[in-house]
């Protein structure tokens, strides 16, 4: 047999698309060529391939050897066809039997002396697998956990999949063996999700107000902005959110290291698996922030998926890299269109953002503030436009008092986190599951119903405070979280009150 | 409704302000709170004039004024017309306070017609209603300069608010003058039209007022009395932010701390206090108290 073929996968965005590796070899002069539009790390395979299989004690044959990625049409990057190409050439030559590769994908990198190792999004190769009704797949002995969590998170037809863990190509000598290795899911113990993540809100003392502000975005899912000086507390307020959330559900978990196992980082969230938290430096990139080059990579914002996205001196970031924050905010994820493809990031976060009050950090009102009136504007400025719609909820703080620091800690999350888990339940079961932070005109309409005071109080903050349509409904959106935080039905004055203190001040 | 009275020149009850006018008026007939005019103070009186066809603007510069005004205890002196003339005695009304129309026509001929509704109002709450014309006649093009020199000697001071450098406004400034009463006005852009009299007489000497409490400095001295401005009823809670916030609290966790409020209920009541008027913020979240004042407590 001159001729073997073997599938794998390839990673487009964050989803597995399978690839049928075809190797040829015939009479000629020595040569090794991969075909199917292969980027420069699939064409030096060649290299790694023949020095693994002359190192693992295999013959490399002195031929004209063709190796085809199929699809053809079919951008295929990165090292993790190693391991195909190697398993196929060695079926070719019968030095493996070709019948133990039916009905198995391989996917790995080979080091020179024939080490298998792990690569990038073998989470969704294995989703993919279960998918396609392939029987086994193999993998390098520290990808195996993370291959095995669609088992574990999400069962179906994750379960009926094999996994062949492997150190070394020699391994696959044992495939349909009764020594195949096999990762025994019984044995391993399913990822932990931690209990909480981040600092503990118990830290933040002495800042009712913000401890506030903190519960209702979590609550309701608003987008937050904090307003204050250098050392008030802004980051670690932030910080202090993820532990506020309900813990993931196995669905999130599943989401959160579908996304981690393709940027080659699953194992760092294996160990105790939270909520992401991701605070972007402002210099950071449109493409950084949103996603983008080529391949398409996940950014910042689907990195954050189900978890904290923490945009720190707001008004330092790129005014292109903030407008692109609109679509994910909006659709809760990100679409990158390129000519032969189009990709989507999942991007479901809490968007919190700090700002100073203005450039130089020490706010208007301070003696030494020298920033002119028109900076501060602008500085703010920067905060309506993309975020507008999106960030429901303000707060301004200061830097605590001596007193007040050294005082009782506050409440911890825990005690919060439960009245934001009962909070999120009665939400979920009223709207479908839709968060009251991701409520529109029309769904307001229909899930806040005022009482006659909270619809008096709410005209009042019409009329009196100057609200935009827009800000009206910003507003009715944290009243319906404060009232179900207070386990009512009706919105009512108080609660209107609430949202009122806590809206986006001077912003249309 | 209550009878026409009478006062004669020379007679007691009639006013002596009247007698500093280079030709008194030799009979006032009258409608409404007689009192308030045989008794009247002219130093506890202001006379407010403008034009009549003016802006929003004019018109709650003047009804605010008055009302303030009519609120420390002074009698708003104006003459009816449309525009700040009657803005001034809505004012007036409004603060509960009291008010004096003179009219170019007989006590009786309500002018303009469409001002029944105020003429009512101001003889119902207590002001009065004077002319020098006999009742029933009907108001001439020129009674109306005529009557103006009454609404200047009535008062001590006579403060415009918006007019044109050639109107009836001018006239009564020009008798206030005359009678070396105070003239006081409230200054407007230089291009505006309706801020040409204003500025005019700013610019050869009157007094420049922005507010009430100005006029109150020039007509009973200064810090004699202050304009409050009191707001809605505070209950316990919200009596309490607001003295933490009059205490120096400047943002919402200060509050939160110095009144021992949850941030849940601090920020309820600020919020409140935002509706009712007395703090405001700006788009950094920065809290400011406004002139409104808690209302006086009733029985202490």
């Amino acid at each position: 047999m001159a001729s073997a073929s073997v599938r794998t996968f390839t990673l487009l965005g964050i989803e597995a698309r399978e690839v049928v590796v075809e190797v040829d070899v015939t009479q000629g002069l020595p040569s090794f060529s991969v075909v199917g539009l292969p980027d420069a790390a699939v064409r030096e395979s060649r290299e790694r391939v023949r020095a693994a299989i002359t190192n693992s004690g295999f013959t490399f044959p002195q031929q004209r050897i063709t190796a085809s990625l199929a699809p053809a049409n079919l951008r295929k990057g990165g090292p993790g066809f190693d391991l195909a190409i190697a398993a196929a050439l060695l079926a070719c030559r019968h030095e493996l039997d070709p019948s133990a590769l039916a009905g198995v994908a391989l996917a790995g990198e080979l080091a020179l002396d024939g080490t298998v190792r792990s690569v990038p999004g073998v989470l969704a190769m294995a989703e993919r697998a279960a998918e396609l009704g392939i029987e086994k797949i193999v993998v390098a002995t520290e990808s195996a956990p993370e291959a095995a969590l669609p088992a574990h998170l999400n069962g179906g037809s994750a379960k009926d999949l094999r996994i062949v863990p492997v150190h070394r190509l020699a391994d696959l000598r044992m495939l349909g063996m009764a020594a195949e290795p096999g990762y025994d899911f019984a044995a391993a113990p399913r990822p932990t999700l931690a209990a909480t993540a981040g600092r503990d809100l118990a830290d933040l003392r002495g800042q009712p107000a913000l401890r506030r502000a903190l519960e209702l975005a979590a609550a309701g899912g608003h987008g937050l902005l904090i307003l204050g000086p250098p050392g008030a507390g802004k980051s670690l307020a932030a910080r202090c959110l993820p532990s506020l959330l309900p813990p993931l559900t196995d669905a999130e978990a599943l989401e959160v290291l579908r996304i981690a196992s393709a940027c080659g980082r699953a194992d760092a969230s294996l160990a105790s698996l939270q909520r992401p938290f991701r605070a972007p430096h402002h210099t950071v990139s449109t493409a950084g922030l949103i996603g983008g080059s080529t391949p398409p990579r996940p950014g910042e914002v689907t990195l954050a998926h189900r978890g904290v996205l923490f945009l720190d001196e707001l008004g330092e970031f790129r005014r292109d890299a903030l407008e692109g924050l609109r679509q994910p905010l909006e659709d809760g994820e990100v679409t990158i269109t390129r000519a032969a493809y189009t990709v989507r990031f999942p991007s479901r976060f809490l968007l919190v953002a700090a700002s100073n009050p203005c450039p130089c950090g020490r706010g208007p009102t301070h003696p030494e503030c020298e920033c002119p009136p028109g900076a501060v504007r602008r500085y703010q400025g920067r905060i309506s436009g993309a975020l507008a719609d999106r960030i429901d909820l303000a707060v301004t703080v200061e830097q605590p008092a001596g007193e007040a620091l050294s005082g009782e800690p506050g409440e911890p999350s825990v005690a919060v986190r439960a009245r934001v888990i009962a909070a999120r339940e009665r939400a979920a079961e009223r709207q479908g599951g839709i968060p009251n932070g991701e409520l529109d005109a029309a769904a307001l309409r229909r899930y806040v119903r005022l009482t006659r005071a909270g619809r008096q109080e709410l005209a009042r903050g019409y009329r009196a405070l100057g609200l935009s349509g827009r800000g009206h409904d910003r507003v009715l959106r944290v009243a319906r979280t404060i009232a179900d935080l207070a386990d009512s039905d009706l919105v009512d004055a108080d609660h209107v009150a609430g949202a009122l203190a806590m809206r986006r001040k001077g912003m249309r | 409704m209550s009878e026409i009275w009478e006062l004669r020149r020379g007679e007691p009850g009639y006013p002596p302000a009247l007698e500093e006018l280079e030709r008194p008026p030799e009979r006032l007939w009258g409608l409404g709170e007689r009192e308030l005019v045989t008794e009247l103070d002219p130093g506890r009186a202001v006379t407010i004039v403008g034009a009549r066809r003016v802006g929003e603007h004019g018109r709650d510069l003047a009804e605010s004024i008055a009302s303030d005004l009519a609120d420390a205890g002074l009698v708003v002196v104006s003459g009816m017309a449309y525009g700040c003339d009657s803005a001034a005695h809505e004012g007036a009304l409004a603060a509960g306070g009291e008010t004096i129309a003179v009219l170019a026509g007989g006590p009786d001929v309500v002018y303009p017609r469409s001002k029944r509704s105020l003429y009512r109002r101001i003889l119902a709450g207590g002001g009065a209603v004077v002319s020098e014309r006999p009742p029933g006649t009907p108001p001439e093009r020129w009674a109306f300069p005529a009557r103006n020199r009454i609404m200047a000697a009535l008062s001590c001071l006579t403060l415009v608010v918006e007019a044109r450098a050639a109107s009836g406004t001018r006239i009564t400034a020009d008798e206030a003058i005359k009678l070396g009463r105070e003239v006081a006005a409230v200054p407007g852009s230089v291009t505006s039209g309706l801020a040409e009299l204003p500025n005019q007489l700013i610019r050869d000497g009157a007094a420049l007022v922005r507010d009430a409490q100005d006029v109150l400095d020039l007509v009973l001295g200064v810090g004699v009395a202050t304009v409050e401005r009191a707001g809605p009823p505070l209950d316990e809670e919200l009596a309490a932010v607001l003295a933490a916030l009059d205490g120096g609290a400047a943002s919402l966790d200060a509050l939160a701390l110095a009144t021992g409020l949850s941030g849940e209920s601090a920020s309820v009541a600020l919020a409140r206090l935002e509706l009712m008027g007395y703090v405001t913020t700006d788009e950094l979240g920065t809290i400011a108290r406004t002139s409104l004042r808690p209302p006086a407590e009733h029985n202490s």
